[in-house]
């Protein structure tokens, strides 16, 4: 019996609503504007998290990265200038860490450029070659699925062999076991030695156009001056941080007053601190959200307001004919909170076809609507009907019948 | 025939800023079931005001008020919207219906009140349209009918809960004498049916339907009430 009295008030705010179409459409902008702000940047910026991470965790969890500069954002350029000005980080680094480290075993250096691959008349451009040593593979925990690893002797010797990524065992071979043949890489002969197992795409982005190759052996081409990474693995956190620090600190001959010349980069910090910039939007975009609802809300309570003066009369034959105050409360109030839900539902459709739009021209990230964001578009929506309807609707609940037949 | 109505010594005040308006003062009132009562007089003479009270759309300054033995006076403001909705049936001299609606939903507006299921609502209401000869005209919109069809579509109205009282403010001022005569035509055929009737009205010929007049002057009843 409730259920269809609801059915009907609702009926009613919609054949109102329909009724004034256009002023309906422009009262709801304030609500349409807010809940776009926050489906969109939700959208665009849980994306982009997620693509954070996702970029991060090929670097593998529990690595820390030993680099000349610090990963993430905001830098100034005065701290930028001082950083340039740091001593590159070489292989002296890297063997002073092998050699002394305690908490950790596993170190590599990582130097990576893309450089174009042959076979005969196949060539393969732009793949990312990286110099590592034998612990690589242990360290990032990217296996072979064919042959074997770098090994040591190959480091020690400066060996011409490589591991090849799929997508260049794809472009160079065709039927044959690429294992024990030979490719080209800036001229010079490589053995292929083993191949490594597949890792798919990663946003759009093949993971497996890759080479490996020995630091010692990529040095030949790069120099031995270049800075370059370090790869460790930290089997026990925060120890070895510090650990590695003091070791650099010693290998660089730092007095105790200086500030560390070296950074020591790890992708759980740099995704932490995209977080922490994430929020500083996520709360920004709230505020311009709230800003617009509140106005909204407002033209939603100033469209009621018109709307009880300009039905005073049927209020008058509403109450003449039994309706109780409760009744036209509940009749106006339903009014505004349709309102305000059609805008949250055109604000939804329109952060939706930007979110979308965003991932076409962006190609590649995919943008997800996160579900919470709906619900809390709703829901604000709801709250705001309700709190800026309230007064419309009291009023018109409170007016007299007699009044209300007798108005002009 | 036992009391409907029983009103002593009812008084209405109205205060226009500084100046008192008494719209009634002191009026007796006994009206049994199935009367059919003319309320006449001039225009100022209380006679909308002592409408609205006895349809309990409006409250006494002073006075008492039995409705079906009941203390109308007693009464808070969601029994006397109850009263309007069970008892009661408003017939106005300007239709007063929803322009956006078809006929048949302008006279199921009380069931939705009532709590009546939509689906018998709307059979309810054709059937009502049919006994007041508008069975072709239930899904016209108020402004697609003609004067007398729409007090007929609100005749319908005021009697979609069944009440025991019909009250009538000028139920025939907007329309033509033939109209006119057709709603009375079928006030009359109510009142035989055995409905209260009540009547409010300045026109002789309408008031001489009532087989019994209260005459009003300056808020008090001339002779006999």
């Amino acid at each position: 019996m409730f259920r269809g009295f609801l059915i009907e008030i609702l009926r009613s705010a919609v054949e109102s609503i329909k009724a004034n179409k256009l002023r309906s459409l422009l009262t709801t902008l304030g609500i349409v504007i807010g809940v776009m702000t926050v489906i969109g940047v939700m959208s665009v910026i849980s994306g982009y998290k997620q693509y954070i991470a996702n970029s991060f965790s090929q670097l593998g969890a529990n690595v820390l990265y030993v680099s000349k500069y610090p990963w993430g954002f905001g830098m100034s350029r005065e701290e930028f200038k001082k950083i340039q000005k740091r001593e590159n980080i070489g292989l002296r680094e890297a063997e002073a860490l092998k050699e002394y480290g305690t908490s950790f075993k596993y170190v590599s250096p990582s130097i990576l450029r893309n450089m174009k691959m042959e076979r005969g008349d196949k060539e393969a451009e732009e793949v990312q070659i990286e110099g590592a040593s034998e612990d690589f593979s242990r360290i990032t925990n990217r296996n072979v699925s064919l042959g074997r690893f770098l090994s040591k002797d190959d480091i020690v010797y400066n060996r011409y062999v490589c591991v090849l990524g799929q997508d260049v065992v794809n472009t160079l071979f065709t039927e044959e076991n690429p294992i024990g043949k030979k490719v080209k890489i800036q001229g010079r002969q490589f053995n292929v030695i083993g191949i490594m197992a597949e890792k798919g795409k990663m946003m759009g982005q093949s993971m497996d156009n890759t080479a490996f190759i020995p630091y010692t052996t990529m040095t030949t081409f790069t120099g031995k001056r270049s800075t370059i990474n370090i790869a460790v693995y930290a089997e026990e956190g925060e120890e070895t941080r510090e650990e590695i620090r003091w070791i650099l600190r010693g290998v660089r001959d730092l007095k105790p007053d200086e500030e560390d010349d070296f950074s020591i980069n790890s992708s759980e910090a740099l995704i932490s601190q995209f977080n922490q910039l994430t929020s500083t939007f996520i709360i920004i975009s709230i505020a311009i959200a709230a800003i617009s609802l509140v106005v909204g809300g407002i033209g939603i309570m100033n469209i009621m307001l018109v709307s009880v003066s300009e039905r005073t009369r049927e209020i008058g034959v509403r109450k003449a004919i039994g309706a109780k105050s409760g009744e036209i409360l509940g009749q106006f109030l339903m009014e505004s909170v349709v309102i305000c839900l059609v805008g949250g539902i055109i604000g939804i459709f329109l952060g939706a076809s930007i979110t979308k739009l965003i991932s076409i021209v962006s190609s590649g990230i995919l943008f997800h609507i996160p579900i919470w964001s709906i619900f809390l578009g709703f829901g604000f929506c709801f709250s705001i009907g309700v709190f800026f309807g309230y007064y419309p609707a009291r009023k018109a609940s409170k007016l007299s019948p007699v009044e209300a037949l007798r108005y002009e | 025939m036992s009391e409907l109505i029983k009103m002593k010594g009812v008084t209405k005040v109205y205060s226009l800023g500084e100046t008192e308006v008494h719209a009634l003062r002191g009026v007796d009132v006994k009206i049994k079931k199935g009367e059919f009562i003319s309320i006449i007089g001039p225009s100022g003479s209380g006679k909308s005001t002592l409408m609205h009270i006895i349809g309990c759309l409006d409250r006494a300054t002073s006075g008492s008020y039995f409705l079906q033995g009941k203390d109308v006076n007693e009464m808070d403001e969601n029994q006397l919207a109850d009263i309007r909705k069970e008892f009661i049936g408003f017939i106005f001299q300007d239709f007063y219906l929803l322009p956006d609606v078809p006929a048949w939903y302008n006279v199921s507006l009380p069931m939705i009140y009532d709590r009546i299921p939509p689906k018998e609502r709307k059979k309810k209401a054709v059937s009502i349209l049919n006994s007041v000869g508008l069975g072709d005209r239930v899904n016209h919109l108020p402004n697609q009918l003609s004067g007398g069809e729409r007090q007929r579509v609100a005749i319908a109205r005021s009697l979609a809960n069944e009440p025991e009282i019909i009250i009538a403010d000028e139920p025939t001022g907007n329309l033509d004498s033939v109209r006119g005569e057709e709603i009375l035509k079928i006030l009359s055929e109510l009142h035989k049916e055995g409905k209260t009737i009540i009547i409010v009205s300045h026109e002789k010929y309408v008031a001489e339907r009532g087989k019994r007049k209260i005459h009003l002057k300056d808020g008090m009843v001339e002779g006999k009430g």
